[in-house]
């Protein structure tokens, strides 16, 4: 009976509706949407993308794929959705092996970066595509994607081509047609890169909104750390080929792994500077910090500390005001600490003006200790 | 709001007039550039208007000199070509069969090739493309006593099989390498998408790709068809009184006695008939900028 029921899923998934892929999660299998991969290895050429990624992603969860261009993220995505061969390691979904499946039989959805619609097709007949391939029945694709352009405010543009619309509206039609027939997975490559930055935000809540409503496990890609933050339930940081840090946004901000990894979440990211640990003493830019009591062991020490959290006082390192960044609400001061320039960020209005010279101090609790060579957090 | 209105209406002819120097100015190099494109249009023009007109006289008032512009128009050259003792109809039929299924053979077998070279990523690309190339620069005398000498082997002188197959050897090459081109302005992402749809590698260029390259598949049409369909050295080697197309018929006109100018202009047009109305059908398809809007930034052409 089960047997019979997957048969038939993978025949024509857009036949079952958004009740059937609860249920399934309840049939025993492991949840309906899970993703695993284990030492995903991927070469090109000479070059290596990717040095054995393993991931773990959860039923109905938005998980982000964070780090800078070039990081291997993408391809992981790409890898997820059968777009990318593998060179060692496999890919799991719901625990079955999908790691030699074409691109077709996975049951995933994806919105390109660059959206990738059918320029020769309306929006009606783009949504329609996906249902169209299965063979769904002409009512029932006609409900469906009434159903999917509605989600996305897109139902009064049905008529129109691609050509016709706004960048706003042709990412949403691209949403559309990934939603359409209700996949398992639900990839999105740098969905709101295109969109300018007021539309960027409203859209980004929308998606989050649309994802909730429809449970489906969402992979992100993104390289705005801001993005991630905002939208995902657990992130994962690229570095390079390889995964740095997976956790929830809040405690990848208040420990990041890596010193990459701290100068690369936050706006402005945390700050580094060099640092020594003598005698469970710390002393930074040539100045002892008798109060402060590390547990780290002797040695060298990168030494973070997150705009937020430097104070300008009466005390602390001496520093030159080098640029004040008025944001409106906040402000960010540049501060010329021993020839290294290190943001601060506050709410209130400082009183000083570029050449000051000033003092920053942080709470002893604000700070984060990083191994200098290995750049492995050490606490 | 018709405050601001009224001044500004007041010092319009004030402006008209300071305006007159760079008109005339701009008027002139537009006379200029309407008097050279006439010229232009004129002498590209020519051959065919006097064709068309030579097709509508007498023999003798083509040979009329100084020409005749008005003369006495006649559809004689015309039942002659089609109808007469040595009529062009079988030779038209011949040329029709030996381009079209040229041309048809030629796309069913450059269109996936051409999809072929410009997706997959196969050593020595761009080697292979340059020799596709190259060998439409060899000379096609070189080729015809070979050519010759190979069908007369096997027994297929003076057959349609024959020549297609000949047509073909230089078609394919030039289709191939013009539709690669048309396949490459399309973002690999089209088809990744489509492949995410469930559609498949055969229906993604059947549903997605072809539509959108549909511009260069009509260029490809035009061009082979009127390469096959003009083309008359081979023909004229290669057939005989079985395939005879009409380019070659068309020569029986010029002997050595005479040369019947009028009738040799009524066969050219009807020659050039079936070529222009092709012309006008895939007229319809060569739109460009059809890629705008499918991806960002797209459009480049």
């Amino acid at each position: 009976m089960i047997e019979k029921r997957t048969a038939r899923r993978n025949r024509l998934p857009a036949e079952r509706g958004e009740g059937a892929l609860r249920s399934e999660a309840g049939d025993g299998r492991p949840g309906a949407g899970s993703v695993s991969m284990r030492g995903i290895v991927k070469r090109h050429g000479s070059f290596t993308a990717l040095h054995g990624i393993d991931l773990d992603i959860a039923p109905g969860e938005f998980f982000a794929l964070l780090g800078p261009s070039g990081s291997g993220k993408t391809t992981t995505l790409r890898i997820l959705a059968g777009l990318e061969s593998v060179d060692a390691g496999r890919v799991r979904q719901d625990g079955v092996d999908v790691t030699d499946r074409e691109p077709g039989e996975r049951d995933v959805a994806m919105v390109f970066q660059s959206y990738a619609l059918y320029p020769h097709m309306t929006v009606h007949e783009n949504i329609a595509f996906p249902l169209r391939m299965i063979g769904t029945a002409k009512d029932e694709t006609e409900r469906a994607v009434r159903d999917a352009a509605a989600k996305v405010r897109i139902d009064h543009l049905l008529a129109r081509r691609p050509g016709e619309l706004s960048g706003g509206q042709q990412q949403r039609c691209a949403l559309a047609r990934a939603i359409v027939r209700k996949p398992r997975l639900f990839l999105l490559d740098e969905p709101l890169s295109n969109l300018d930055a007021k539309l960027r935000l409203e859209t980004r809540v929308e998606l989050r909104k649309l994802q909730r409503a429809l449970g489906v496990t969402t992979v992100y890609v993104t390289h705005d750390q801001e993005e991630a933050m905002t939208i995902a339930d657990r992130v994962a940081v690229f570095m390079e080929g390889r995964i740095v840090q997976v956790g929830r946004p809040q405690d990848i901000f208040a420990r990041p792994a890596t010193s990459v990894v701290a100068a690369f979440i936050g706006s402005p990211p945390m700050n580094l500077l060099p640092g020594e640990v003598r005698d469970g003493m710390l002393r930074v830019a040539g100045m002892d910090f008798p109060g402060l009591r590390v547990r780290a062991g002797d040695g060298a020490v990168s030494v973070g500390v997150r705009p937020a959290a430097l104070r300008i006082g009466p005390d602390g390192l001496p520093a030159r005001v080098y640029l004040v960044e008025n944001l409106g609400d906040t402000t960010i001061v540049d501060l010329d600490v021993a020839g290294q320039v290190i943001k601060l960020r506050t709410d209130q209005p400082p009183n000083v003006r570029e050449g000051d010279q000033v003092r920053v101090s942080f709470a002893p609790d604000a700070l984060h200790l990083f191994d200098p060579d290995t750049g492995l957090r050490r606490d | 709001m018709s405050a601001p209105g009224l001044p500004a209406r007041e010092s319009a002819p004030k402006r008209e007039a300071r305006r007159v120097a760079p008109v005339t100015g701009k008027r002139l190099r537009t006379l200029a550039l309407v008097v050279l494109a006439t010229v232009l249009l004129a002498i590209w023009a020519f051959p065919v208007l006097w064709a068309l007109l030579t097709s509508f006289k007498t023999e003798r008032d083509v040979l009329a000199y100084p020409p005749t512009i008005f003369f006495e128009p006649t559809l004689r050259n015309y039942a002659d070509v089609l109808f007469g003792s040595a009529s062009l109809l079988p030779n038209l039929l011949s040329s029709t069969i030996v381009a079209g299924v040229s041309t048809i053979v030629t796309l069913l077998l450059a269109i996936p090739a051409a999809y072929a070279l410009a997706r997959l990523d196969l050593p020595a690309k761009r080697a292979s493309g340059f020799y596709v190339l190259a060998t439409q620069m060899l000379p096609p005398v070189g080729l015809i006593i070979p050519y010759y000498l190979v069908l007369q082997k096997v027994g297929m002188l003076d057959t349609y099989s024959g020549l297609i197959v000949i047509y073909l050897t230089f078609s394919l090459p030039f289709a191939i390498w013009l539709m690669v081109s048309y396949f490459e302005d399309i973002p690999r992402e089209m088809e990744e998408a489509a492949l995410l749809d469930r559609a498949g590698r055969l229906r993604a260029l059947w549903y997605v790709i072809l539509p959108q390259v549909r511009g260069g598949i009509a260029v490809t049409t035009i061009f082979v068809f009127l390469n096959a369909w003009n083309e008359f050295l081979f023909a004229v080697v290669l057939g005989g009184n079985r395939v005879r197309p009409v380019t070659v018929a068309m020569f029986n006109y010029i002997s050595v006695e005479q040369t019947l100018w009028a009738k040799l202009a009524a066969g050219a047009m009807l020659a050039m008939a079936p070529v222009i109305l092709l012309g006008l059908l895939a007229q319809r398809h060569i739109v460009k900028g059809l890629t705008v809007g499918a991806v960002k930034g797209g459009g480049r052409r």
